[in-house]
Formats: structure tokens, sequence, C-alpha cells
């Protein structure tokens, strides 16, 4: 499901609300909020790569789709323009390249050492997910020959927020493989 | 957070930077009911966590991290390394009473009360007894405490002020006297308008009071809390609302999601959840049950005794209601699940 909205929260922006400071020692204090105060709602991102062998051009194209919460995009990226508290479609249009920028320097696929496989972004969209609305990113990963397993080094959002995740689904045509990418387990070998 | 952003960023070696804003993160996240705080927390105190000999006060803030998350066995781990460190910190006293409390063992959480008041000062030291006692069956002392606790309280900030009025209306619950309780949780929610836990504990409150039509409004603007929302979609199902389904959809996706994250839980929300919206009595006791083995405040009790009389299995509440005979928790609501229960393991 995709909705191009024209104007939804952008909860990370709530920051400029005043807090209040408690006294230094009563900083983390919080004997009844402890019990029951969980915020559920974590960074997530979710990866899906496509596998199509194409062994008449001698290589192989991946093809990608990465969903990113355009609140976390703000976070590292300032995208709320007026700061006014909301995202509009127009502030993260106007960031579509800075998002790629940023985004695909976390992200190397390569089919061995010396062997990395290009990264071309083709599109961008907003998904509706049900914490919230994504940025999605497509792009297609070509890597030369064929070769029979690649390599994924992800490092989404790790430096800000070390409880961000990848949820990380690949498939081609002889394999389905998922995985959950984590600070400590950012490089994944996938068969092809 | 702004302005103790760019002192990090000014000062980037600085420990009492570092900690200022992660603890602001941390209030933050509380406050509105939102776990990416904690991450950028953990992201800026973590080059003191790593280091070879952490200092006190990043473990403190590690350790409250991990407790906001649930992760309570790792968090108690940093906050005893941390006691070996500087035995004297009333943070580390404060958070393992904390800890303790939520788990359900008293005992301890008595003699971490006794640390905290040498440590931290007799007036954050009595609200660790004061809500320690609500708990133990001495819910009218614990108000008592408390009572005192809020007299000192009157200058101080407004958070602090609204943490007491919220331990306040717990005694209060624990006592049935829900007029009582009401305006705790009012006074409360005037210090503090947007505090996540609050709203959720009041909107509890008006669930059980049979009034869930004033839940609607209350949560309107919070629905990015998964605790909040999964109220929202309580109340809705109350008031027997169209939007139920669709909310239901959406809990449950959200669920998927922290499911497929892997590393936290949240059973009793889950419990509430598949009980309530689902109408899956066995799943819910399922959740209940795993989840006592991690928490077992009053309504991780709740969730396990509801679930069990819904699925009409008396006998998997057993190891809960001996908890409730041991620790003599007073609670108006629990007292006629655990009466049931006990009737129907009675019955031939």
């Amino acid at each position: 499901m995709r909705i191009a909205r024209r104007s939804f929260p952008a909860p990370s922006t709530f920051g400029l609300m005043a807090i209040f400071r408690l006294m230094a020692l009563l900083g983390s204090i919080s004997v009844a909020a402890s019990s029951t105060a969980v915020a559920h709602s974590a960074s997530d991102a979710y990866l899906t790569l496509t596998a199509e062998k194409s062994s008449a051009a001698g290589r192989t194209i991946i093809h990608g789709q990465w969903d990113i919460a355009l609140r976390d995009l703000d976070f590292a990226l300032k995208l709320d323009e007026d700061g006014d508290g909301r995202l509009t479609w127009s502030e993260v249009r106007h960031h579509q390249s800075a998002i790629d920028q940023y985004a695909y320097r976390y992200l190397k696929i390569d089919a061995g050492e010396h062997n990395a496989c290009s990264i071309t972004p083709s599109r961008q969209m907003i998904d509706e997910h049900a914490d919230g609305a994504y940025a999605a990113l497509f792009f297609d990963a070509v890597c030369a020959h064929a070769p029979r397993k690649i390599t994924l080094h992800y490092a989404l959002f790790f430096a800000i927020d070390p409880s961000h995740r990848g949820i990380f689904v690949f498939k081609s045509d002889s394999n389905i493989a998922t995985a959950l990418l984590s600070p400590d387990n950012a490089d994944i070998n996938v068969g092809l | 957070m702004k302005t103790l952003r760019a002192t990090l960023n000014a000062t980037p070696r600085s420990l009492s930077a570092a900690k200022d804003l992660a603890e602001a993160y941390i209030d933050y996240s509380r406050q509105v009911g939102d776990a990416h705080y904690a991450g950028y927390a953990e992201a800026v105190i973590a080059p003191w966590v790593r280091a070879a000999a952490p200092p006190a006060a990043a473990l403190v803030i590690q350790a409250t991290i991990l407790q906001y998350r649930h992760q309570f066995d790792a968090a108690r781990g940093l906050l005893q390394k941390t006691l070996e460190i500087d035995p004297r910190n009333a943070q580390a006293w404060l958070t393992l009473a904390t800890l303790d409390m939520v788990q359900g063992d008293y005992e301890t959480a008595a003699k971490d009360c006794a640390q905290v008041v040498s440590n931290a000062g007799i007036d954050i030291g009595l609200s660790c007894v004061g809500s320690l006692r609500s708990y133990t069956g001495q819910a009218r002392q614990s108000l008592t405490l408390l009572q005192q606790v809020e007299t000192a309280a009157a200058r101080a900030p407004a958070g602090y002020q609204a943490w007491v009025q919220g331990l306040l209306a717990e005694s209060a619950e624990r006592l049935g006297d829900w007029p009582l309780a009401e305006t705790h949780y009012r006074a409360a929610l005037r210090l503090q308008p947007q505090d996540n836990y609050l709203l959720v504990a009041y909107a509890d409150f008006l669930l059980d009071r049979s009034r869930p039509e004033e839940v609607l409004p209350l949560l309107a603007d919070h629905t990015q809390s998964d605790t909040a929302f999964l109220r929202l979609a309580l109340a809705q199902s109350a008031l027997h609302s169209e939007q139920v389904q669709r909310s239901t959809w959406i809990m449950a996706a959200r669920f998927e999601a922290l499911r497929l994250r892997g590393s936290e839980y949240f059973g009793r929300e889950e419990s509430r959840f598949a009980l309530a919206l689902q109408h899956d009595p066995h799943a819910a006791l399922e959740m209940a049950l795993r989840n006592w083995q991690v928490q077992r405040a009053p309504w991780d009790a709740r969730v396990v005794l509801e679930a069990a009389l819904a699925a009409k299995q008396p006998a998997a509440a057993a190891a809960v209601l001996e908890f409730l005979q041991k620790t003599k928790l007073e609670d108006p609501i629990l007292a006629p699940l655990a009466k049931d229960l006990r009737a129907q393991l009675q019955e031939p």
C-alpha cells in the first residue's frame, strides 16, 4: 500500500516542546515509570533484496527495496525545514537526494573481496507502515560475473542509535533468507 | 536537548556533557513513550561504556536504558558493577530498588531502599520505601509516607512532583480509594500533561471504572506510543466502535514489527491484546505466564489471573496465587479474580 500523504506528524521534532529536567540526582529516577512505561516503537528499517540471475549478460542484478522511517531520517538529516513538528510531502521531496546520499553510504554489497557490486538508486516513494510513514528507496545492485554468494554490509543509524535494526529478506531462484541486522550482526553472507 | 547536544559537540570528551544529554534523551523517551530516544542516549554514552574501565555514571545510564527495554538481567549486572566501583551511588541503588520491585523481590528491594535513604537523602528514600509498602499489604502506610514526600516536594521540579503524584495514585488504587486515585492522577497530569506513563496509567484507571469514552480524547494525540495505542483500542472495543477492527489490525502489525526485531519483550501488553481484542484466552495465558517470569508488578499478576479465568485453566495461575498470598498484596481488582480461581481449584 503506497500513499503519498500531504502531511504527517514527525514525532522526533516534538523535542521542541519544553521538557522538564529534574534535579541532577533525579535525572533518571522513575520508580513507577520503569514498571510500565515502555515505549515500544523503536527504529526499524526493512531491506528486501531480490536476485535476478542473468547468465546471458554474464552478471547478476539484484533489485532492492529499502524502507526507512521518515522520523529516523528526520533525526539524522533534519527534514522538517520549517521546524513545525510536521513533515510535509514537499519537505521530503526536497530532501530526496540527501536521503539517497545518506542512506547508501551505509549499505554495501560485494561478491567477494575487491568485487563490489555497484548500487544505482532508481526511485523513492512513501510507504505507510503501522508505526508511521517510511521512505521506500528502490535500487539495483549489479555484480560482475555470476557470483555464488554475496556479502551485505549494513550500518544505517548504528552510530546514532545502536538499537536500530534492519529487517532483511533475501530472495533468489534457489534461496530465501532472512536476517536481523544489528551492530553485532552487520555483515551477512547469502547464497544466490 | 538542542543546547545539550551543542555542548557535547563542543566538548566531545566530556563525560558530564554526555551524561546530561543522555539523561535528557532518557527522560524524554519515558515521557513521550518513544524508545528511539533511549537508542540515541545509548549512542551518546557508548564511548564511556565501552572503555576499559567504564565510569560509574556511564554504567548507571546504560543500566537505565536496558531496564527501560526490559532487559532486566543485563541491567542488574551493570548496576552491581556500578556499586562495586562506587558503593554509595544513590542512582544505582534507586534503580536497583525499582528493578527488584518490578520483579517482585520485595525483601531485596527493602534493603535497596535502606541504601537509598542513606545515600540519596530522606525524601527520595521515603518515596522508595513508600512505593515498596504499596506492594506488601501496607498500602495505608504507603499513602501516609508518600503524603509526607508530597508536602516536602512542594517546591521541587514539576517532573519530580508528578512522579510522586503518580505513586500516590497507585497507592490509592491499592486501597480501592478511586476518588483519591483520580485526584492524584489529575494532579500529576496537570504537572506533566504529555507524560506517557501517567496518561496510560490514568487510561487504565478510566477503563476499569467503565469510562472508556474519556480515554479517547485523553490519548488522541498519543497514537505513536504503542502502550497508549493499546488503551485507545481497548476503549474503542468497550464502546463497540467501528474503528476497533482497524486498530486491532494496526496493533497486531506493531507487535509483529516488535517480534521481527527480536530483542524486546512486552508480554503484559500482548497478553491484554490477545485476551481483549483477539479473544484468544489461551494465547493470552501463555504470554502472561511467560511475562510473569520476567516481571511481577500488580498488572503482571492481573493478566495471568484474567487469562487463566478466561481460558478456564485455574491451575495455570497457581504460582501467581501463591505470590499474592506470600506478599499480601492488597488490590481490590486482583482480590476477586484470585478468589474465583481459588474456588475453581478447590472444586472436585
